[in-house]
């Protein structure tokens, strides 16, 4: 009884010790990213390109994909397009979006043919200083195929370029004469 | 006779229970009825359901959209306002769109049926609704826009009252039916 005792606070003193240096890797991380100077960005309207789209879509997309930029908090600021404030912003990148291809599918059709009337969406990112150098670019997918709307595309596809924009790294911001 | 006079005093519970739910159920119905049509404001309270994007609303809320003085109001069923100056609104479309009724309870109920009879009732389970998108932009030049779903014909009502307002519309296009915009796929090569 007591061996057993004394094997499982072992196993136990074990588990912490080697749990211990993972947990401080990723306080450390996340210490440093917190105390790291960021960048702001802007989002740019959505270019629509040649193709014929809803104006609700548009509009959808560009809010959606600001929420998810905003909760990604990869960002010191989320600007909307035209913020006054970013004129005063010394560190900020300029996030362009292109609708490469949109496919309107149908709520009915999906609901009774399981198989067709998919939403698709697929838009290309671009991240940009405000000198137009391209700091990342993404093509990135949203689509409805099964239960939801037609406008829950944009909330999958602002969801992925979201999920791009986190795990892409940026470059590092350079020191403001403020600073 | 004793009798006959239970059964009276019976009738009499009975008529009087009646005539209380009846009196309680038009006070409530009053009730519901009154901020759908803002007489205070001078013109027609839609009712509409908030898709997303107005400032302060949280989405897929149901509430009142009126136009009082130069401004765009949005108020909630519980009594949350929010609102825009229609000089700052740049550009409203009006589109179309099916949706399938009834939300997620029909959903998995139409998924619960057996031997595909959920198919069957998605065929006559949907309804065609107006949305109206504004743009516009806020006070430090942001642009926003706003998705608001509204039975349909009613957008034209809302359209007409923001075109008086001098707003810019965009109306979609005649001649291009919507089922051949929906069967085409679009693609920038």
């Amino acid at each position: 009884m007591k061996s057993n005792r004394k094997v499982s606070s072992t196993v136990l003193m074990a588990v912490i010790l080697m749990m211990q240096p993972a947990l401080s890797i990723r306080a450390l991380a996340a210490e440093t990213r917190a105390a790291a100077p960021r960048w702001s960005v802007q989002l740019e309207k959505i270019d629509p390109a040649n193709l014929n789209i809803d104006a609700a879509f548009r509009v959808a997309i560009y809010e959606n994909l600001l929420d998810e930029v905003i909760k990604t908090k990869q960002f010191k600021q989320v600007l909307r397009d035209g913020d006054r404030n970013a004129q005063e912003l010394q560190n900020l990148v300029i996030l362009k979006t292109t609708v490469e291809s949109y496919t309107p599918g149908s709520e009915t059709r999906r609901a009774v043919t399981t198989v067709s009337g998919a939403t698709k969406l697929r838009v290309r990112n671009r991240l940009c200083t405000r000198e137009g150098q391209i700091v990342l670019e993404r093509t990135s997918d949203g689509s409805v195929r099964f239960f939801g709307g037609n406008l829950r595309a944009t909330h999958n596809l602002a969801h992925n370029v979201a999920a791009a924009l986190k795990h892409s790294t940026l470059p590092d911001v350079m020191p403001s004469v403020r600073d | 006779m004793i009798q006959t006079i239970a059964r009276q005093k019976r009738i009499s519970r009975i008529l009087a229970t009646l005539t209380l739910v009846m009196c309680s159920r038009s006070a409530l119905i009053g009730q519901n009825q009154g901020p759908a049509d803002t007489p205070n404001t001078g013109t027609t309270a839609l009712r509409v359901t908030h898709i997303l994007g107005f400032e302060g609303i949280s989405s897929n809320a149901a509430g009142d959209l009126f136009i009082q003085g130069d401004a765009l109001r949005f108020r909630k069923t519980q009594g949350v306002q929010a609102q825009i100056a229609t000089d700052l609104i740049r550009n409203v479309t009006v589109g179309e769109q099916d949706r399938q009724v009834g939300g997620v309870p029909m959903t998995l109920a139409r998924s619960a049926t057996p031997y595909g009879g959920g198919r069957v009732v998605a065929l006559f389970s949907h309804k065609k609704f107006a949305t109206v998108t504004l743009e516009y932009r806020d006070l430090n030049g942001g642009f926003h826009g706003a998705i608001f779903q509204l039975n349909k014909g009613e957008g034209q009502v809302l359209v007409s009252e923001l075109e008086a307002k001098g707003v810019h519309i965009n109306l979609p296009v005649v001649g291009v039916s919507n089922q051949n915009i929906q069967e085409s796929k679009n693609e920038v090569k």
